[in-house]
This record gives C-alpha cells, sequence and structure tokens, in this order.
C-alpha cells in the first residue's frame, strides 16, 4: 500500500515535472523579449528539474546517490541563477552600447 | 585556532561532496580525504575565515537563518515558477515589464551576489545589473510589489548572515 | 517505472528540440546563448532521468559537468562577445 502511494506521488511528481519543462519553453515562442524569455527559462525549467529531483529520489539505489542527485540539483540551480543574470546584463549593456543613453524598457 | 577549525569544517564538508560524487565507493576514500584536506588547506589560504566579514572576524552563517532563508527561497521559487506558468498559459498573456532600480543595504560580497542571485529565481523579479549597491532588476509586471518583496529578501539575508538590519528602514525609497 | 522514466526523457527530449529551433531562429547573440542555460536545466533533468532508466550512474557525472559548462560558456560569452565588463559609463 504505501509502495503504492509513493510509485502514484512520484508518477505525479514527473508528470508535472515534464509539464512545467513544456511550458517553459512554450515561454520562448510566447514572450517577445529577451528578457521575459530568461524570466521563463529560469524560473518555470528550474521548478520543473526540482519535480524530477524529487520524483527521482525514491528510485536511486543508495543514500548517497540521492545526495549526489540533490548535489547536481544545487549545482544546476546556482549555475542557472548565475546564467540568467549574466545574459541580462549582456542584454541591456548591448541595448545600452547600439542606442546611447536609456534602453528602451521592454 | 579558529583557522584549526575552520580548515576541519571545510575538509569534512569536502570530503562529504566526494562521498557524494563517487556514490559511496570506499575504493577511493583516502585518496579522496587527502584531497579535501589539500583543498582545504589552499582554500584557507584563498579565503581565510572572515573574508566577507562586515567586521573583520564577525561573519558566521547563522545556522536559525540559514534555515529561515531556505524555506523563503524554496517557497517563493516554486511561486515564481507557477506565476510564470500561468502567465504563460493565459491567452492575453498578462505581462507588463519594466525596470527598476534599487539600493541595497547588504555589504558588498557574498551577500549582494546571494541577494541578485536569489531573486532571479523568485517571482517577478531578474537581476540584470549590480554595480556597487545599484542593484538594476528587470520586472515581469511592474504591478507586483517588487522593492517590498525584495526588502524581506533582504532582511532573510541578513539574518542568516548575522548582519544587524539597518534601521534606517523609512529612509530608503 | 522504467518505461515511465523513458517516456519522460523522450518528453525532454523533444521539448529540448523544440527550443533549440526558437534558439536557431534568434535573432540577437544573447537570445542564442540561451541555449546554454536551456542545456543546464533541461539536459541536466535529462541525463539525471536517463541514469535511473537505463541503469547507467555515468550519466549523473554528464549531468554535473553540463550544470558546469552551460554556466562557464555563458561567462566567456558575456565578457568576450558582449564585453560586460565594460562600464556603462565609458561611452
Amino acid at each position: 500500500m504505501i509502495e503504492f502511494t509513493i510509485q502514484l506521488v512520484q508518477v505525479l511528481l514527473l508528470i508535472t515535472g515534464c509539464l512545467f519543462f513544456a511550458i517553459g519553453t512554450l515561454g520562448l515562442f510566447r514572450f517577445r523579449d529577451t528578457l521575459s524569455r530568461i524570466h521563463a527559462l529560469t524560473k518555470v525549467d528550474n521548478l520543473g528539474l526540482g519535480f524530477l529531483v524529487i520524483a527521482l529520489l525514491p528510485q536511486v539505489a543508495s543514500p548517497t546517490v540521492g545526495l549526489k542527485v540533490l548535489l547536481i540539483w544545487m549545482v544546476a540551480l546556482a549555475a542557472s541563477a548565475t546564467s540568467a543574470h549574466l545574459v541580462a546584463r549582456a542584454v541591456v549593456s548591448e541595448q545600452r552600447g547600439t542606442e546611447g543613453g536609456e534602453g528602451p524598457d521592454a | 585556532m579558529q583557522t584549526i577549525k575552520t580548515a576541519l569544517l571545510r575538509t569534512l564538508s569536502l570530503f562529504i561532496v566526494w562521498w557524494a560524487l563517487t556514490e559511496g565507493d570506499s575504493s577511493g576514500a583516502v585518496f579522496g580525504a587527502v584531497v579535501s584536506l589539500l583543498v582545504a588547506l589552499v582554500s584557507i589560504r584563498l579565503f581565510p575565515p572572515g573574508t566577507y566579514a562586515v567586521r573583520p572576524g564577525s561573519y558566521r552563517l547563522r545556522i536559525l537563518g540559514v534555515l529561515s532563508f531556505t524555506g523563503h527561497f524554496v517557497g517563493n521559487s516554486v511561486i515564481a515558477g507557477v506565476d510564470v506558468a500561468r502567465r504563460l498559459l493565459l491567452p492575453r498573456l498578462p505581462v507588463d515589464p519594466g525596470s527598476l532600480t534599487l539600493t541595497t543595504r547588504l555589504p558588498e560580497g557574498s551577500p549582494r551576489w546571494l541577494l541578485a542571485n536569489a531573486l532571479s529565481l523568485m517571482p517577478g523579479t531578474l537581476s540584470v545589473n549590480l554595480i556597487d549597491d545599484q542593484l538594476e532588476l528587470h520586472c515581469l509586471d511592474q504591478r507586483m510589489p517588487v522593492t517590498a518583496f525584495v526588502r524581506q529578501t533582504e532582511a532573510r539575508i541578513a539574518a542568516m548572515y548575522g548582519i544587524t538590519p539597518p534601521d534606517d528602514s523609512g529612509a530608503q525609497s | 517505472m522504467t518505461l515511465l522514466l523513458n517516456t519522460v526523457a523522450a518528453f525532454l527530449l523533444l521539448t529540448l528540440m523544440i527550443a533549440l529551433v526558437r534558439i536557431w531562429l534568434g535573432p540577437d547573440p544573447a537570445d542564442r546563448m540561451l541555449a546554454s542555460q536551456l542545456f543546464g536545466t533541461t539536459g541536466v533533468a535529462l541525463m539525471l532521468v536517463l541514469a535511473e532508466a537505463q541503469a547507467m550512474p555515468a550519466l549523473r557525472d554528464v549531468a554535473l559537468v553540463l550544470a558546469m559548462l552551460s554556466v562557464l560558456a555563458i561567462a566567456g560569452f558575456v565578457t568576450r562577445v558582449v564585453r560586460i565588463d565594460r562600464s556603462p559609463a565609458d561611452d
């Protein structure tokens, strides 16, 4: 019974994770400007990754593997936040460089 | 004394990381222990204890503060993901992007960068630029109460690093 | 469960490919650099799921390397191509 419940939760988490990844990709198409696209890519995809990681945890062979998966998750979170900041900074400095003075708001 | 304590703590943390990365394989444990110790020694040389101190030597992570910030961060990054997803799924795409520049009250170094990076994963904000204490944010929706939220996150980070929160809360715009 | 994990992996690969079409359309170099961030999240998720589905623990190391390289690629891009190290007051 408990095993069945865990499996059910795992399946739900996997599906939710996939949905978020799909929505993240949708964001790349629906948002008009690069900065908004970064919002979609960073927040939505990271949530998708979180759901998948939690779904995988009961599945792993040993606690150390679980710890490793959590470690990879944290590295991916930090990497994604840093990437988002760097690309956003590049976009804004590009806008200001070509137009001079204040860049447009969007 | 403080240095030895920090070195041991760092060696232990690095060894736990090694242990996780090798998936608990015992054949590499001795090698891993030596590497952890050497890396900890190098890190002491590069980043002596208290590098990011507000007053030298006073900086230490507060366990309760770390837990409280982690909770705040996890909760809000879930809200952030759901919020962007919800906006994307609505046919009229309710966004009103704009930028906002704030003056952060956190000291230079890791507290400031933690704020900038954490805000990128939180609802409606994306940190674009950080020059000295000027933090430029891109907001997905300008109607959201961004400033209040940034102040709240700032306070949590200050508590985590054991920085006394500035009391001039009314003086900032 | 293995079948489901394989389906999840295939689905992730599909979203990754659709996203790459968007990246290919560009038009800005910064838009294209988002591909690197995409591999840093979707790629990592794909590798972690495949590591379980195919029982290949080595793929977890691939995931870790992908996450780290994605940020290095972007750091290289922003300092060499766009030159964000230039302060905005210069010009």
